[in-house]
């Protein structure tokens, strides 16, 4: 019965719902970014290599601490772990490197976490690092700090290529269905492009997620997926118009028709990368302790897919057969007036 | 074509494919080199990017600038002469100590935020795939890039490769920082050297520009002179003895670019060959310098400092996430493989195949090219898989639909890939061209992705033709031409 349902699905007769449903999503998208924009930290919530952050860093010395022969970063991690926890803070992410006398362990903090806290830890940290170095009987060179630090814009060049790029993609998108296809196909897929990718772009600028430059990467996937989920539409759709079967059925039935036939593909596509989204989510959220580090390839990827298909299958196929009639009839007024010339 | 010549090639090729999958990813020691010597894969000798192997970073201290490491090596230590004038000339600001007059100095700070935008720009040149140039409490200057490493580089298997990705970041870092007015000079050692331009001419305007080249694996930095340059130079070289050469520094560093006095310029173009990525490195530089984008401090020079040190950090995703990667995408192929293997029986089988071919020409071309993979390239190296496995669904699909007309199977195979082949190539040529235009166009991760978006699209449009050939071999000894794999007439009613 559920099934006999779906298949018998109108999208075209939908359209205003899914228009309504688009604009009201893109325009608060935008409008909730251009707020942020100027009241707080950009349009996106701009993270990742992007982002201010708080951090304390510890360098150490390589030196056995504790005496049983323990890493000194293990025990550094330790120390740092139960300051935090005592600080009532908790790192969003962190990681440690080799340096000439010892290492160096550094632990980001989101902006907004109290800056008196993080003094708090670090005096806790120094305070059992002196401890540590006392009982061991050497001289303290291990020393934990509070830095506030300010990320320069440095991303411009690539937002700036991407975005010509997808423009340049969205242009040769419309000029190829334009000659292999037919104007208004050209018109649909175009319309498809450009309202997948806004719809990406008002999704990520509304739910904040902290994002980096690769949201220019998922970008790019977002037009690249949407070529892919028209190819096969407007395929079907050509198929259909010429098929002896189909004569009965006009623009809208047709659209209708094709939506249904691409349905799986449009939809089983994106579902599998979302798929593969959640469990390496999943994954790295293991592997980095933190859930907000893995969160952002994440969320950009969700959306991304999530914009395809809701534009791929739901709004364009309901859409184009609005073009499709608009077209038909500019076609047959101007043969009317060449016939009466 | 018979049973057994089908059975013998489709031998062959599955053990070709697996021989190749075994040195694609299986690293061992090798055998009766009592674990010296090691067979690194071709999988961990693909290059990284910073959110599977991590960072490498520098931090920078201008003068009148120190960390609490420095100042307490000193401060702390109760023997040290310096002691009390440490604790008197500075102050802690955040999580640095810093000279109190400087402090004062109101555009100090400004002065570093500045270095800290020249240095972004400088490093922006480069194509780092992510890169992250931080001012910390308002007075150091943190310069991150990702390291690049391979996989057997990042866990420590191979050190040559470790080091040479270091010394590749260490060069980038020492050239990005450098500050100083670009000059011409007579020796080689800047402390025994004069300048060769007249004080009263700006020497970094002689030049129009300056460009990273790269043709036919020549790689280059090249400054082009503005006529007036072109022949204030030549004057200065045809003033010099032929045996001398005129070398060209950055504030005090000697670049190790020179011209030959004596002989006049052939051109106003300058060409100076060296590797790529410190012909990179050096267009950025003299670029941002001739520019006009000087840094105003001196970094990591004073005595009181610890020099320039390159940490490399974990990455911040886990120090297994290339591990964890991994595996997803081998769930990934292997979903691709199980689902239509369950779907067509046997061929499934041939896209299994394709499958794994599709694998090991992403993993050969992620190494051979060099490219480096980050999670978005993953991302798109997987799409490029789902194209290939959805192309092939899409004609077995329309085989089945003619073999229920009641065609024979090679009928409705030749049918089948007619009927889908002008909808695919529409989708190929649009695909190509895209990820063509994202990886020429963009720079740094996107580039990235593009390549292997381009590679993953190509390898699924020739397996598209590779399944066509397979599907001849595999279904050529099949003695009911009418049904295969599942795929047989339909009866009708009527028909009963």
């Amino acid at each position: 019965m559920k099934s006999n349902k779906l298949a018998n699905f109108n999208v075209s007769a939908k359209m205003h719902i899914f228009v309504i449903i688009s604009c009201l999503v893109i325009a608060i998208g935008i409008a909730a970014g251009t707020i942020f924009h100027f009241v707080s930290n950009g349009f996106f919530n701009y993270g990742g290599d992007y982002e201010t952050y708080k951090s304390v860093s510890v360098e150490y010395e390589d030196i056995d601490f504790s005496g049983g022969g323990k890493e000194p970063v293990e025990l550094i991690k330790d120390i740092c772990s139960t300051a935090f926890g005592n600080a009532g803070v908790s790192a969003k992410a962190s990681s440690f490197g080799d340096t000439s006398t010892g290492g160096k362990v550094v632990y980001k903090f989101m902006n907004s976490t109290d800056t008196e806290k993080l003094s708090a830890a670090v005096e806790a940290i120094n305070a059992e690092i002196k401890k540590e170095v006392v009982s061991a009987g050497g001289i303290q060179f291990s020393y934990a700090s509070v830095h506030e630090a300010e990320t320069v814009l440095g991303g411009g060049l690539a937002m700036t290529r991407a975005a010509i790029v997808i423009a340049t993609v969205i242009a040769a998108h419309f000029i190829y269905f334009a000659i292999r296809y037919n104007l208004t196909m050209a018109l649909g897929a175009m319309l498809a492009d450009v309202h997948n990718f806004a719809l990406y772009v008002a999704l990520i600028a509304l739910c904040r997620v902290p994002v980096g430059s690769t949201i220019a990467a998922y970008a790019v996937l977002t037009v690249l997926m949407t070529v892919i989920g028209t190819s096969f539409l407007f395929d079907r759709i050509r198929k259909n118009s010429k098929s002896d079967d189909n004569k009965k059925l006009d623009a809208f039935g047709i659209s209708d028709l094709s939506s249904r036939e691409s349905f799986a593909i449009n939809v089983i596509m994106p579902a599998c990368l979302a798929a593969i989204s959640l469990v390496l989510f999943i994954a790295l959220v293991i592997s980095s302790m933190s859930p907000l580090v893995a969160l952002a390839p994440v969320v950009c990827s969700l959306v991304a897919f999530i914009s395809c298909v809701y534009g791929t299958v739901f709004f364009v196929p309901s859409v184009y057969p609005r073009f499709k009639v608009l077209g038909d009839k500019a076609k047959a007024k101007s043969k009317a007036k060449v016939q009466a010339k | 074509m018979g049973k057994v010549k089908s059975a013998i090639i489709t031998a062959l090729l599955l053990a070709a494919i697996v021989v190749l999958s075994l040195f694609a990813v299986i690293s061992c020691d090798v055998p009766g080199s009592n674990h010296v010597k090691r067979y690194n894969s071709f999988l961990s000798g693909i290059h990284l990017g910073a959110d599977l192997s991590g960072e490498a970073y520098a931090l920078l201290y201008p003068e009148g600038v120190m960390s609490v490491t420095d100042y307490n090596l000193v401060a702390e230590d109760e023997g040290n002469e310096d002691r009390e004038e440490y604790t008197e000339k500075f102050t802690k600001v955040g999580g640095v100590y810093v000279d109190k007059d400087k402090l004062a100095d109101e555009t100090f700070k400004a002065s570093v935020a500045k270095d800290a935008k020249i240095i972004s720009e400088r490093l922006g040149q480069k194509g780092y795939s992510s890169y992250s140039v931080t001012v910390e409490d308002g007075y150091v200057i943190k310069m991150t890039v990702p390291t690049n490493f391979t996989y057997a580089a990042y866990k420590e298997y191979d050190y040559t490769s470790r080091s040479e990705a270091l010394n590749l970041i260490s060069t980038a870092v020492q050239l990005a920082m450098l500050d100083g007015d670009i000059s011409l000079r007579d020796n080689e050692n800047y402390e025994s050297s004069s300048s060769l331009v007249s004080i009263k001419d700006d020497f970094a305007a002689f030049f129009s520009g300056v460009r990273y080249y790269a043709m036919g694996g020549t790689y280059a930095v090249q400054m082009d002179l503005t006529k007036d340059g072109f022949d204030k130079i030549n004057n200065i070289l045809l003033l010099g003895d032929s045996n001398s050469k005129a070398y060209f520094f950055i504030g005090d560093t000697n670049l190790n670019i020179q011209l030959d006095m004596g002989k006049p310029l052939e051109g106003r173009t300058l060409y100076f060959s060296s590797d790529v990525d410190r012909a990179q490195s050096l267009a950025a530089v003299l670029g941002s310098v001739i520019g006009g984008n000087i840094l105003t401090n001196e970094y990591n020079e004073h005595p009181e400092v610890s020099g320039t040190e390159l940490i490399v950090s974990t990455p911040e995703m886990g120090q297994y996430a290339a591990l964890y990667l991994l595996g997803i995408l081998a769930l990934a192929l292997v979903a691709a493989i199980v689902v239509p293997i369950v779907k067509y029986k046997k061929l499934g089988l041939v896209n299994a195949i394709m499958a794994l071919i599709y694998a090991n020409v992403i993993i050969l071309s992620l190494l051979l090219l060099g490219i480096q993979l980050t999670i978005s390239g993953a991302f798109m190296a997987v799409l490029g898989l789902a194209l290939l496995t959805f192309t092939n669904v899409r004609v077995f699909e329309a085989v089945r639909k003619e073999t229920a007309t009641g065609r024979t199977i090679q009928a409705s195979v030749k049918t089948g890939y007619k009927k889908t082949l002008l909808s695919l190539i529409d989708l190929y040529v649009i695909l190509i061209v895209a990820s063509a235009l994202v990886a020429l166009v963009c720079v740094g991760e996107l580039a990235a992705c593009g390549f292997i978006f381009f590679i993953g699209t190509l390898a699924s449009y020739v397996l598209y033709w590779f399944t066509r050939l397979m599907w001849f071999v595999i279904s050529s000894p099949v003695k009911d031409k009418f049904a295969f794999c599942g795929f047989k007439r339909e009866v009708y009613d009527d028909e009963i």
